[in-house]
């Protein structure tokens, strides 16, 4: 399974990674997932998250959840961007794509890598007034 | 022997700092060492049960054995995404 995994303080550049995507003819499912800064917390208004992270055990984490998604299914391969620092409301903290033969296991394994890295990925947010 | 512990998160809130060092005695578990770590940073010991630790890059159990050099974490939960 490739995989590519980035930890950024710049704004995610969806246009460039989808033009780095690369898919071979045995793969029937491309899917990615976009997560977004919202304007509130609970009921109060933020501007933004400033998101921290320990980086060294972020990107250890990220490849034990990646070993995990390889055992459990065919992915062909998984790319994620993670920002940190100030990321303002609107616009993307999160990108994963998972490319594999058939979008069940590629639902499934996005969606378990997401809630995975909530579990155990060491990044912590903090919003902004 | 010297063990160093790193703040994560709003934990460096309650502590006053990032990192610093603490002492352990030989054969000293995760759980002695937060008990020694607790009566220094009392604001601490209300977050134990939520608490995540950290030795190196891996997530250890309470019951690990601590060595010389070992740098622990910790932090409240994650919150990535």
């Amino acid at each position: 399974m490739k995989r590519q995994l980035t930890i950024t303080n710049q704004p995610i550049d969806e246009a460039a990674l989808l033009s780095e995507r690369c898919v071979s003819d045995g793969m029937g499912a491309v899917i990615y997932f976009l997560g977004v800064v919202r304007g509130a917390e609970g009921e109060k208004s933020i501007s933004a998250i400033e998101y921290e992270a320990f980086q060294k055990m972020v990107e250890r984490q990220f490849h034990l959840l990646f070993d995990e998604m390889e055992k459990r299914w065919p992915i062909e391969s998984v790319r994620l961007v993670h920002r940190v620092g100030v990321v303002k409301v609107n616009e993307p903290s999160l990108w994963v794509e998972v490319v594999a033969p058939h979008r069940g296991e590629a639902f499934a394994a996005c969606q378990w890598l997401i809630d995975e890295m909530k579990r155990v990925v060491p990044i912590w947010k903090k919003p902004i007034s | 022997m010297r063990v160093s512990v790193q703040f994560y998160s709003y934990f460096k809130d309650l502590t006053g700092c990032a990192q610093t060092e603490e002492s352990a005695a030989e054969g000293s578990t995760l759980a002695d060492f937060l008990k020694k770590l607790f009566e220094r940073f009392p604001g601490l010991a209300a977050m134990e049960r939520s608490m995540l630790v950290a030795v190196g890059v891996d997530y250890q159990p309470r019951g690990y054995v601590l060595k010389d050099g070992d740098e622990v974490s910790l932090f409240p939960p994650v919150q990535g995404g």
